[in-house]
């Protein structure tokens, strides 16, 4: 039956979509995912309160056996997340859509807002399904729908290549839940997330969580598996880049939450914590590492994105650690952080991308040495987007911070206490050193931007974009400043998972984070206090001073222009140059010889390439291809050849079963 | 009335130390040197000047000294002077400290990418890395406090029972030392940096406030002054840790520590050539995880 309603509503839906006039489509995927937001956030918000889980539906599956869609903590924080970010993305989509409804087709808009719309009712169901079929339907349908939306500018040949890129990395991924759940069906006889317990009980613990935690990566984007990323989120629109990176990630990060956490056995959980901690560091250095060298906004947008899921997978693992130890002091702030790090990552990534889509609708690139000045044209959009680039640096009193320091405070209590000691300090170091890089990272893309002089007469001719986009950027900011400035309330959204999750973590959370966050939220209104005093004072003690203006000094060079400006290239020179061994650059056309005196025209192009992309690109993968080449010449596409080869396997299964082989 | 006090003293520490980094530069060079508080005079000076801004800048070039400062005055609050109860102290301050302090840099780097100069640009590039370099150092130094003493606050850290432990004493001293270095990073003084340069190319803090004039070059001056304060007196507080835990031991100790140190070296040792700073800044890294694992093995009580 469930199914049924199910292709009812979405049948309905894409009709409604289709009929409606072209202009009003975005207000009939805006209701309907304000309705499916709205629906989900009355259980979620009394369920995070302290209610009980609440059961929604209960399913019939064709395979796998009965399960349910079920709100519990954990869901409901992931479901507070979608509906917010769905209703922002929906909202966005009206101003960056407009330039395009005169372009498309009128059924390619219908398209792309019933992907939208499937993508975000889909992410829902994946978090409320209790696993087996249902989970891997909404999977599907949700890998699926984002297919089509990275598709939106199918005209143009990378953009083509990057969703054919993701459309079968996550197939890759979904062959691994598969396997993974069918083993779960193997031992238990139904294929729910509570059925792991046993599962894990038999024996093999550690394989089945390895085969979880690549199907999950796959989508989380964890080192190596993150190749999909870059090349995605430059291609997507910005306010899909922004649903995808905000939040459809974080849908593997609640698997691996979901699957680790039903691991009983405390030697099995610790081997369980050094892997995923291990994922993380590794994610999150390589990540950060090639955010800070990329010279294009979304593919450094995308690459930070694989950092904070290495940040967040850091916080996990060390939550895991401390889970192994019995010591809620560690596991508690830990998970917190690792959650709140979730939300806040999807409040300020979205922010930023919004930000990016807003500068490519006006100048129509994404390269960062094309832009410079920006705030002069934007600076709406510049205000907002230094919220964002403030937060994703973790800088207080913002909200990315909060989560930080959470983690921290994990790490530290684990390394005072004694307990993986090692483990935590490797963690601590690697978490120190991304948050350092990161914020070159940043500095280098909203110096690049948004300050300076202008590099191209249209940066310095752009105007500030439509209403509709900037209420979309104000609600993540809004997110990012309450949450920053009162984070002990926002502790209390995660804190009930944390009680669900680890044993007599309660205790841990009223005496050593609440009082602490409190503290930091305390600290984090005198920064702004003081902050603020000393402008005040300052302006008025200039108020009756000569303020002179004029041009930026040169250092004695009389003539400087706007080309010897610091390029985002330069910026992360430095990094570049120590890291040499670790980055990929292809260079198209031809640097000014040093010997050119009166240089001509030339073009120069370089892109940052992953490493990680040769292993796309080996032997394997040849041979991969030669061997498809053999199958296919099976393919002859005639009718009699494919009877006899419907003859030739009922012969065979005749065959076997008189063998008694089958 | 011990917080005011500590405040206080941070404040004196923050205005003496450069006094006596010119005094002991001047001592080792055989001049006599300028006065004691001639910088604090050359500030109030800069404090009571009109302004000039470059056309290019935005308002956030006129907001950063403001958050560069407030930054520097609210990592303050989080140290003690030895005994003396800091103004902000909560378990997991150290982060906090830290990251206020990621704030005032993030702030004068942007600021000095607002200003569109090449040259402003070159020691905004090279401040980010080398501020991304040194905090692994920063946060495994403190790692190594938190795991000795089994707190996470300056004021829990460095409170305890006076009774002399030698394993503790190591520790503690070497930490000392990792802080004066990463004081030397953070201020920007030989051999990272050389605030009395002369030539932008090789600049790297004070490239950055290039076009800063008047009051706001004024600001960044007292932040520059309270950030090498606050690094003085983490290390003066691990060694008075271990000897005399008083703040009328600690204070004076944090002056001589960060100006002698300073003032030798760089009266003694040349700047380092810019490609070598990285190398530096990792050794200080690697010298910190090191310090850590001698803390960590000390800690298993194995002989070594």
């Amino acid at each position: 039956m469930f199914y049924l309603y199910l292709l009812l509503a979405l049948a309905l839906l894409t009709g409604a979509l289709f009929i409606a006039p072209l202009r009003s489509k975005v207000w009939v995927a805006f209701t309907a995912v304000t309705a499916a937001a709205a629906a989900v956030a009355a259980p979620s918000i009394s369920v995070l309160a302290g209610a009980p889980a609440k059961t929604l539906a209960r399913i019939e599956g064709p395979l796998f056996g009965c399960e349910q869609m079920a709100v519990d903590s954990l869901s409901a924080l992931f479901l507070l997340i979608i509906a917010v970010s769905g209703m922002a993305t929906v909202l966005y989509s009206r101003g960056y859509l407009q330039g395009y409804l005169t372009q498309k087709s009128s059924a390619h808009i219908s398209l792309h807002y019933v992907s939208l719309t499937i993508l975000v009712l889909s992410m829902m169901m994946v978090v409320m399904s209790s696993g087996g079929f249902s989970f891997l339907l909404a999977w599907e349908l949700m890998t699926i729908a984002s297919f089509l939306l990275i598709l939106f500018d199918a005209q143009r040949a990378e953009v083509l290549r990057a969703a054919l890129t993701y459309l079968i990395m996550m197939h890759i991924g979904f062959v691994f839940l598969v396997a993974g759940f069918v083993d779960i069906y193997a031992a238990c006889g139904s294929a729910r997330f509570a059925d792991l317990p046993a599962c894990f009980a038999t024996g093999r613990a550690i394989p089945l969580f390895l085969l979880f935690l690549a199907g999950f990566g796959m989508k989380a984007g964890l080192f190596p598996m993150h190749v999909w990323l870059p090349e995605a989120h430059p291609a997507a629109p910005s306010h899909v880049s922004a649903v995808m990176s905000g939040v459809m990630i974080k849908t593997g990060v609640y698997g691996v939450i979901r699957v680790a956490w039903e691991i009983t056995d405390s030697a099995q959980i610790h081997t369980a914590g050094v892997i995923v901690l291990g994922a993380g560091i590794v994610t999150g250095l390589w990540g950060v590492l090639l955010a800070a060298v990329q010279n294009d906004v979304k593919r450094l947008l995308a690459y930070s994105s694989i950092e904070n899921i290495g940040v967040i997978f850091i916080g996990l693992g060390i939550a895991l650690l401390g889970r192994a130890a019995g010591n809620p002091a560690i596991a508690a702030p830990a998970l917190c952080g690792a959650l709140l790090h979730t939300a806040n990552h999807s409040m300020f990534k979205s922010l930023l991308f919004f930000g990016a889509g807003n500068i490519y609708s006006k100048m129509h690139t994404t390269l960062l040495d094309r832009f410079g000045g920006v705030a002069k044209s934007m600076p709406v959009t510049a205000i907002l987007f230094l919220v964002g680039t403030l937060a994703i640096c973790a800088l207080p009193p913002l909200n990315g911070f909060t989560s930080e320091f959470l983690i921290y405070f994990g790490m530290l209590d684990s390394v005072s206490d004694g307990s993986d000691t090692l483990c935590a300090a490797g963690g601590l170091m690697a978490l120190a050193l991304i948050g350092g890089i990161a914020m070159l990272a940043f500095t280098k893309l909203y110096g690049t931007v948004f300050l300076g002089s202008p590099r191209h007469h249209h940066v310095a001719e752009a105007t500030e974009v439509d209403n509709c986009r900037i209420a979309a950027m104000a609600i993540p900011v809004a997110g990012i400043v309450a949450v920053g400035l009162l984070p002990q309330y926002a502790l209390r959204m995660v804190s009930g998972i944390a009680e669900e999750f680890i044993p007599s973590a309660a205790q841990a959370v009223e005496n050593d984070m609440a009082p602490a966050l409190g503290r930091v939220s305390l600290a984090g209104w005198l920064l702004v206090l003081v902050i603020a005093l000393i402008y005040t004072v300052k302006s008025r003690a200039q108020r009756n001073r000569t303020i002179a203006e004029g041009p930026t000094w040169g250092c004695g060079f009389t003539s400087p222009n706007i080309r010897m400006q610091y390029t985002g290239e330069s910026f992360a020179e430095g990094l570049e140059s120590i890291a040499t061994s670790l980055t990929q650059n292809t260079v198209e056309g031809r640097a000014v010889g040093k010997s050119e005196i009166f240089p001509s025209a030339h073009n120069y192009n370089v892109r940052h390439k992953d490493r990680i992309d040769r292993l796309f690109a080996a032997w394997w993968m040849e041979l991969l291809r030669l061997i498809n080449k053999r199958i296919m010449r099976l393919r002859t596409g005639k009718i009699n050849h494919y009877i006899l080869f419907a003859l030739l396997f009922l012969v065979a299964v005749f065959i076997l079963s008189i063998l008694n082989l089958i | 009335m011990g917080t005011a006090l500590n405040t206080i003293l941070m404040i004196t520490v923050a205005l003496l130390t450069t006094g006596v980094i010119n005094r002991t530069r001047a001592i080792l060079a055989g001049r006599k040197g300028v006065r004691f508080f001639n910088h604090v005079n050359g500030v109030a000076l800069l404090l009571r000047k009109g302004s000039v801004y470059s056309t290019t800048t935005t308002s956030l070039f006129r907001i950063a000294p403001a958050v560069y400062l407030g930054a520097a005055v609210t990592a303050m609050l989080f140290i003690p002077v030895a005994d003396l109860d800091p103004l902000i102290s909560f378990e997991g301050d150290m982060i906090c400290f830290a990251y206020t302090l990621a704030l005032a840099r993030a702030a004068i780097i942007l600021a000095a990418m607002d200003t569109g100069s090449s040259f402003e640009g070159m020691g905004a590039s090279r401040e980010a890395l080398y501020g991304a370099l040194v905090e692994p150092a920063l946060m495994i130094g403190f790692a190594t406090l938190a795991m000795f003493c089994g707190y996470t606050s300056f004021a829990d850290i460095f409170a305890r029972e006076q009774s002399f432990d030698l394993h503790l004493t190591i520790v503690m001293l070497l930490t000392a030392y990792l802080f004066v270095k990463i004081a030397f990073v953070e201020s920007g003084r030989v051999p990272v940096d050389d605030p009395r340069t002369h030539l932008e190319l090789t600049m790297i803090h004070e490239v950055m406030c290039l076009d800063y004039s008047g009051i706001d070059l004024g600001l960044i001056h007292i932040a520059g002054w309270l950030k090498t304060a606050c690094f003085s007196m983490i290390a003066a507080d691990a060694v008075a840790a271990v000897c005399c835990f008083r703040w009328w031991f600690a204070a004076p100790l944090a002056v001589a520590l960060t100006g002698l140190a300073v003032g030798i070296v760089e009266s003694t040792q040349a700047r380092n050539k810019l490609a070598r700073n990285t190398t530096f800044i990792v050794t200080v890294t690697a010298l910190a995880a090191l310090i850590f694992f001698i803390g960590y093995l000390l800690q298993l009580d194995i002989n070594i």
